[in-house]
């Protein structure tokens, strides 16, 4: 069993909801992803990103728009369609079903909901070392 | 030390030390092989290289000259290589694929699109993206990884027998959109085009000038013009002396062009003009264009088509293909939304398989009677061409060589090919969907005015061939014989001739065409008018007027007086020809004859059936006068086959049959 192959397994399971949630907060180019995730803690290559974006736009769940750029070429800034909305909304509940249950299943705890819920919000820099 | 050399990336100039130039190159190689095999693989590619472009920038903005090596080390770290993506790929692909999509497509009621493994393996499609027809050639050349041009060619030149394939293929075959799997094509160039860009294309491709291919197809038409315009001076004459308008030659030409113009794609896009001339002279011409303007380019390019971007970045990928080669190719990517068409298509093929069926029902029914259509217009053609054949000995008759016989068969060609062509043409870029071009039109409506033209010039030149009428007369006086009936036979040919009568099919009426001499030395005529008239004294004559036709009175004249036809006396048995004959160099100009024997009061004559060969012949204006002319103008009415006594100033029947008998 390799091991980076093990986390980088957890990693990816949730990158599509890290960044649909930055660009639902915010219309966001690539280059502000990537700023925001490094911020997080998390590491995410560019090659990877676009792609995804890619994937993404092509399944209507993203849409873009050009903007000028004083810095070089201009930029897609991605937003979320109304597909994608939904789409946000099904990612959230699972990954709220399924930290939670992890949460429990680790903790070995089935009692004290509310310890669970705390954990929750630290899930994302749990993952990540 | 190190070069630094400036290029245009994205619309921007950027100041870049070639070792980090190679570097980049060799990059953003790696990374279009990685994304090629995935939907929008460039897209991805154009994306990754605006970033890029953005971070090169920045860099710039900090003061720095020029982008280093460890600059382009730096931002690949942060992009990542290929090998560093590949993993996370294949399981963003598991997770993307099982987990959240699957769900959200349940409740959204889309077609559940999974991971198709199937598509690893090289499958036959049909091309949505590059189509003529149906995308079936497209589809073919994909799969043997050639050019389609290549495999369009094969199917026009089999058409017969690859039509059926090609219906089968289609309706089998599921549409698919693929992505160019060679480097290199055949397009045609819209910024270096004549007529539809075919030269410039083929120049593009073996990288050569547009004058050679421009010159190979012109040259056969140009040769001949050459050969057809008879300037004495003009010394290379004799060279082109017979040539005259090779109509197989020059046609297959067109219709070649014809052909190319509609299998070859219009490099339209910037990446189709990448892969038509090459990436290095592109960048050249990128280069010449662009660089001057970035500004106005860029803003151009921003209107939200991203293929259509300036893709000056794949400077960076031209270049040495031992380097390419070398990297080992990266690991394939998955396709997820690849498999976006497929999935739809089998999930349709499931969903509602009674519609599919009723489907390619209507498919069969409408191709079963293409293919009807396609048959029975080939065997129409075949049958005109048979006849034409048939009609080709007829030609000469009537159309002198060089320029009558240009004008005839431009004429043809013009009125004839350039409807079919424009249908087909029509045809063609609806099926396309191709946007509608008047040019195309206007040309074609052009051409075929011009054919009328030629066809009503060509018409005034042959009728005028019948303008002017003259006739030549003869009489020849019998020798006495004893008995007082003349008996009138006739000479049968003595050896064969071409005849085209009765070769034409039920409705046609070519007995009044001339026959060929075997040696086709003259022409042979059984337009004869034989009458009867009253002699002067008392010796049987015979007088025959020559007719003829010309443009000139003199040649005309002289034509008429050209005749062969020979008469044979023995005793009281005279023969007369079964033709008249007259040289070939003539040609047809409504050669007549009339042939008047001239009776003595109380003598007999009788004219034998077989003289009922003889076409009945309308005088011309001049034979009339000539009629006229003579004193004793008065023919007789007679019948074949019966014995006439000529008295009283009348011709009467000697047995008189009654209708009681």
């Amino acid at each position: 069993m390799n091991i980076e192959n093990t986390q980088s397994q957890m990693r990816k399971g949730v990158l599509e909801y890290c960044i649909l949630a930055i660009i639902r907060r915010n219309e966001a180019y690539p280059g502000d992803i990537i700023d925001e995730m490094k911020n997080a803690g998390l590491q995410l290559l560019e090659g990877t990103l676009y792609p995804l974006l890619n994937r993404l736009k092509n399944a209507e769940i993203l849409t873009y728009r050009w903007v000028e750029s004083t810095s070089g070429p201009p930029r897609k800034y991605f937003i979320l369609t109304e597909k994608g909305e939904k789409f946000y909304d099904l990612l959230e509940s699972t990954w709220i079903e399924l930290s939670t249950g992890v949460n429990v299943v680790v903790n070995g705890n089935y009692s004290k909901e509310d310890t669970v819920v705390n954990d929750n919000l630290n899930e994302p820099n749990t993952t990540e070392q | 030390m190190k070069k630094v050399i400036n290029i245009n990336f994205q619309g921007q100039v950027i100041a870049i030390e070639e070792t980090a130039y190679e570097l980049l190159k060799q990059y953003i190689d790696s990374l279009k092989k990685y994304f090629s095999r995935e939907e929008g693989g460039e897209e991805i590619v154009n994306d990754i290289e605006n970033r890029i472009a953005e971070l090169f920038g920045n860099r710039l903005k900090l003061g720095i000259n020029c982008i280093t090596d460890e600059d382009v080390q730096s931002i690949i770290s942060s992009i990542g290589r290929p090998e560093d993506f590949d993993t996370e790929y294949q399981e963003s692909v598991y997770a993307y694929g099982e987990t959240p999509f699957e769900q959200f497509a349940s409740t959204s009621e889309q077609p559940k699109s999974e991971p198709d493994g199937s598509e690893r393996r090289q499958t036959l499609y049909r091309n949505a993206n590059d189509k003529i027809i149906a995308g079936v050639c497209s589809g073919l050349a994909h799969y043997f990884k050639i050019d389609p041009v290549w495999m369009r060619i094969v199917f026009v030149v089999l058409f017969s027998v690859l039509f059926w394939v090609y219906l089968i293929l289609w309706i089998v075959l599921k549409p698919k959109a693929l992505e160019t799997n060679v480097a290199r094509r055949l397009y045609r160039n819209p910024n270096d085009r004549f007529l539809g860009g075919v030269c410039g294309g083929i120049a593009a491709y073996f990288k050569i000038d547009t004058w050679i291919p421009r010159l190979l197809f012109a040259a056969p038409l140009f040769l001949n013009l050459m050969g057809m315009i008879s300037i004495p001076f003009f010394p290379w004459n004799r060279f082109f002396d017979n040539v005259d308008f090779n109509w197989n030659i020059n046609m297959s030409v067109v219709v070649i062009y014809a052909v190319l113009w509609v299998i070859i794609p219009r490099a339209t896009t910037v990446k189709q003009k990448l892969e038509m001339m090459g990436e290095e002279e592109y960048i050249k011409s990128i280069r010449e264009t662009v660089s001057d303007n970035v500004a106005s380019v860029k803003s151009k390019t921003d209107d939200g088509d991203n293929y259509t971007k300036p893709y000056a970045a794949t400077a960076a990928v031209a270049g040495d293909p031992e380097k390419v080669s070398l990297d080992a190719m990266p690991p394939e990517p998955p396709r997820f939304h690849a498999a976006k068409a497929s999935a739809n298509a089998t999930a349709g093929s499931g969903n509602t398989g009674c519609l599919n069926a009723l489907g390619i029902l209507f498919k069969i029914i409408f191709f079963a009677f293409a293919g009807i259509f396609a048959v029975v217009t080939t065997g129409m053609m075949i049958a005109f061409l048979v006849a034409g054949t048939k009609f080709v000995p007829l030609k000469s008759l009537f159309i002198d060589q060089g320029y009558e016989n240009t004008l005839l068969w431009l004429s043809a060609g013009l009125l004839f090919a350039v409807p079919i062509i424009s249908i087909i043409v029509w045809i063609v870029r609806r099926s396309m969907k191709a946007k509608s071009r008047p040019v195309i039109g206007v040309v074609s409506i052009i051409l075929w005015v011009v054919g009328i033209f030629s066809a009503t010039m060509l018409g005034f030149k042959v009728a005028e061939k019948f303008s002017v009428e003259s006739s030549a007369e003869n009489v020849q006086a019998l020798s006495a014989f004893s008995g007082d009936k003349l008996y009138v036979d006739m000479a049968v040919y003595p050896s064969d001739y071409y005849s085209f009568s009765r070769n034409f099919g039920p409705g046609s009426d070519l007995d009044n065409f001339p026959y060929y001499t075997i040696n086709e030395d003259s022409l042979l005529f059984s337009n004869i008018k034989l009458q009867i008239v009253q002699s002067q004294d008392s010796l049987y004559y015979v007088r025959t007027i020559s007719s003829s036709s010309e443009r000139d009175l003199k040649i005309a004249r002289k034509n008429a007086g050209e005749f062969t036809y020979p008469l044979q006396q023995q005793d009281s048995l005279l023969f007369l020809p079964e033709f008249f004959s007259a040289p070939i160099s003539q040609g047809f100009r409504l050669q007549g004859m009339i042939v008047e024997i001239a009776v003595p009061l109380g003598k007999k004559i009788e004219i034998d059936e077989r003289l009922d060969d003889y076409d009945n012949f309308t005088s011309n204006s001049s034979v009339r006068r000539k009629l006229k002319k003579s004193r004793n103008n008065k023919t007789f009415d007679w019948d074949y086959g019966e014995e006439y006594i000529l008295e009283n100033g009348g011709l009467n029947k000697t047995v008189i049959l009654t209708d009681s008998i």
